[in-house]
């Protein structure tokens, strides 16, 4: 008997990981047969059902792995191929090698990014891979992987250990010649480099310069260095770094530092929305903001207008002014009546350059115009910075300022909608409040830029030990509000328990003196509670429990019937 | 229960694989039709075919219609990436066709469900 020890979607996101990964190699094979296919006219019959079949295949295998966008290329390559297979004599040779051609191209882009989307959650898949093996509660999808090199582990050890309870992944190199093997070898999110080594004055920095010829990749890297002369500055410069640091530099600098180099490199790629009632055209567009790293979704009826802003949620709407159900204009006007989409950017892409009839439209809330025919720098340029804004906008309506992390509005929603999605899924669903110990003695003593620091600190440090599909808000000034997607009671208490350890090492620092800082933390479970107000209340009085018992401690809320 | 899984994409063959192991079902797999039969004649106790449509040389259809000439009574489901129901009208004979899409995963046990107790009882 087979007995199965991966629950099944595990495994259908191996599979979909390792087909996205030889997605590359695949498609070098069908470039050569395409190549291969056009230097010998449509003759070549065997080559034609081989390519038929290969474009077959990447539509239904893609198909089943839900990588739709691959899949709908790869069906109308597959099409093509049948019609050279079927009818040959229909078919001018410009147009199908054309076609092809542009086929194959709008393949390439979705490959590549396939493969950078899956590259961002590399970590993902080896944690799921050997879970037994990690003995820290299996919990994160994505740790920061940074590599120190510095020839001095006594301050260097210090600064590790601090870093880790931050939730970074550490490794620590005290020769250049190390650090280099094993940036070959595993490429880091961010580096920490010392600049003096025994061997010369800026051997860091060279190191940093050499790997970047060799690589032509730029490594982020931030300098820590005991010197603060310029000489050691300029190197730092040269060698692309962006941050310099003099020892002995504070871990909550270094991180701060750090997690802004990270996350320029993640940005998520921008969703733009085409809305044109002629397939061609909005094919076109689509390649262009396609071949600038966006993703690009197109509807050719603008009846279907809602269900693509629901399934896609765009960053922004390109619209084309005349559409035989119904104008540009109207559907403006018709998309900003609901609420939730009052901020969408939309753009129009007409003809019209009567500036009459655009400040009309200007009326139904359009943010701008591109005339036809567009050039496609000028289209990318304005739809970049529109989506852009648009991304700012809402993280700042969203998000708390001083930490990043969702408000008390988001979180509460964010709650209801985790919980209908797990009861639909049948998933269990923690929810934990955390509040810290004794804020307003630390307030007091140390003064409020020390307590701004401590949730800083604490945002950060949950920011990388959950997942991505979890829910992080500060509640109130010193409450902090956790949503864990299906995940079990034990687990939940034994993951919040390791937090409320390991921030409870992190060292910080007023100026004058170093302390330290603890939380308290309730729980409430899906089953068990079954409303979103029912958990956060559970919650809150097992968070009140866990401060009566004496604080610094876990509290799971048992429904009472049990 | 037994089931042979055959599909020229390995990634495909995967997981149909998956789907069916997560079923505990008993999967053995061949990437096209001659293999196939060699697994069945070394596997006497498959008691379920389940091929996809589109392959080299020798395709589903054809798998099952040789099958057949052969006289195997043996259940056989075809997978496609096209509308089940072409298949169907080329091959009647067929116990089910389902399509390889993201549903797959739900509907091809569900297929595989309703053709085993569809079958005469064999004891």
């Amino acid at each position: 008997m087979n007995i199965n020890q991966q629950p099944l979607q595990k495994k259908i996101a191996q599979l979909r990981a390792s087909f996205i990964s030889q997605l590359p190699a695949r498609m070098d094979t069908i470039k050569s047969q395409v190549s291969m296919l056009v230097d010998d006219g449509c003759n070549n019959l065997t080559m034609l059902s081989d390519l038929h079949r290969a474009f077959h295949s990447l539509n239904g295998t893609g198909k089943s792995f839900g990588l739709f966008e691959l899949s709908v290329i790869a069906a109308q390559a597959e099409a093509l191929m049948m019609q050279l297979l079927d009818t040959p004599d229909e078919l001018q040779r410009e147009q199908w090698v054309t076609k092809l051609d542009v086929l194959m191209q709008a393949l390439s882009i979705q490959v590549q990014a396939y493969a950078h989307a899956e590259n961002e959650h590399q970590f993902a898949v080896e944690e799921v891979l050997e879970p037994e093996h990690t003995s820290v509660v299996v919990l994160k999808d994505s740790v920061p992987l940074i590599y120190i090199c510095d020839d001095e582990p006594e301050q260097v050890d210090y600064l590790a250990h601090q870093l880790h309870c931050f939730g970074y992944e550490i490794q620590h190199f005290t020769e250049t010649a190390a650090f280099r093997q094993a940036v070959l070898a595993r490429r880091p999110d961010a580096v920490i480099m010392d600049v003096f080594f025994p061997q010369s004055r800026t051997a860091g920095t060279d190191e940093l310069s050499h790997i970047k010829d060799a690589t032509g990749q730029h490594l982020p890297a931030i300098v820590l260095s005991g010197s603060n002369s310029f000489e050691s500055r300029l190197s730092a410069v040269r060698a692309g770094c962006s941050a310099y640091f003099t020892k002995p530099a504070r871990p909550m600098d270094l991180a701060a530092a750090l997690d802004e180099l990270i996350e320029d490199g993640h940005q998520e790629p921008y969703q733009i929305l085409i809305v044109d009632d002629e397939p061609e055209v909005a094919e076109y567009h689509s390649l262009i903001l396609q071949n600038a790293g966006m993703v690009v979704h197109q509807i050719h009826n603008p009846t279907l207008i809602f269900e693509a802003l629901k399934n896609f949620s765009p960053d922004l709407m390109l619209v084309d002014m005349y559409m035989p159900v119904c104008s540009g204009s109207e559907l403006a006007a018709l998309v900003r009546q609901v609420p939730a989409y009052v901020g969408l950017p939309i753009v129009f892409l007409s003809n019209e350059t009567d500036v009459d009839k655009q400040f009309s439209a200007m009326q139904a809330g359009v943010e701008g115009f591109i005339t036809k025919p567009v050039i496609p720098h000028q289209l990318v340029a304005s739809v970049k910075l529109r989506a852009e804004r648009m991304r700012t906008l809402r993280g700042l309506m969203a998000k708390d300022s001083l930490t990043g992390l969702y408000n008390h509005t988001t979180t509460t929603e964010m709650l209801v909608s985790a919980l209908a999605n797990a009861v639909r899924q049948q998933e269990s669903l923690a929810v934990v409040m955390i509040d810290l110990d004794k804020f307003k003695n630390i307030n007091d003593t140390y003064g409020h830029m020390a307590g701004d620091k401590v949730i800083v600190a604490l945002a950060r440090m949950l920011k990388h030990r959950l997942r991505n599909s979890d829910v992080i808000g500060r509640y109130g000034g010193e409450e902090f509000a956790l949503v864990l997607r299906n995940i079990t009671a034990d687990a939940a208490e034994a993951l919040v328990n390791e937090l409320r350890e390991d921030f409870s090492k992190i060292v910080f620092d007023s100026g004058q003196e170093q302390f330290h800082c603890n939380f308290s933390a309730g729980i409430s479970m899906y089953p068990g509670h079954d409303h979103a107000e029912d958990l956060r209340m559970a919650a809150d009085e097992a968070l009140y429990q866990a401060k009566n018992q004496g604080r610094n401690q876990v509290v799971m809320s048992r429904p009472d019937y049990e | 229960m037994q089931i042979l899984v055959v599909d020229d994409d390995l990634f495909a063959g995967e997981m149909t694989t998956a789907v069916l192991e997560d079923q505990c079902y008993q999967v053995f797999q061949a990437e096209n039709a001659i293999e196939g039969m060699e697994v069945l004649n070394q596997q006497p106790g498959i008691a379920l075919i389940v091929s996809d449509l589109n392959m080299p040389l020798i395709s589903g259809i054809e798998f099952y219609r040789e099958l057949k000439e052969q006289g195997s009574t043996l259940p056989f489901i075809l997978l496609t990436g096209d509308e089940p129901e072409k298949a169907l009208a080329k091959e009647p004979g067929l116990d089910a066709c389902v399509m390889k899409d993201f549903n797959m995963p739900e509907r091809l046990p569900a297929a595989i469900h309703v053709v085993m107790s569809a079958l005469p009882s064999r004891e």
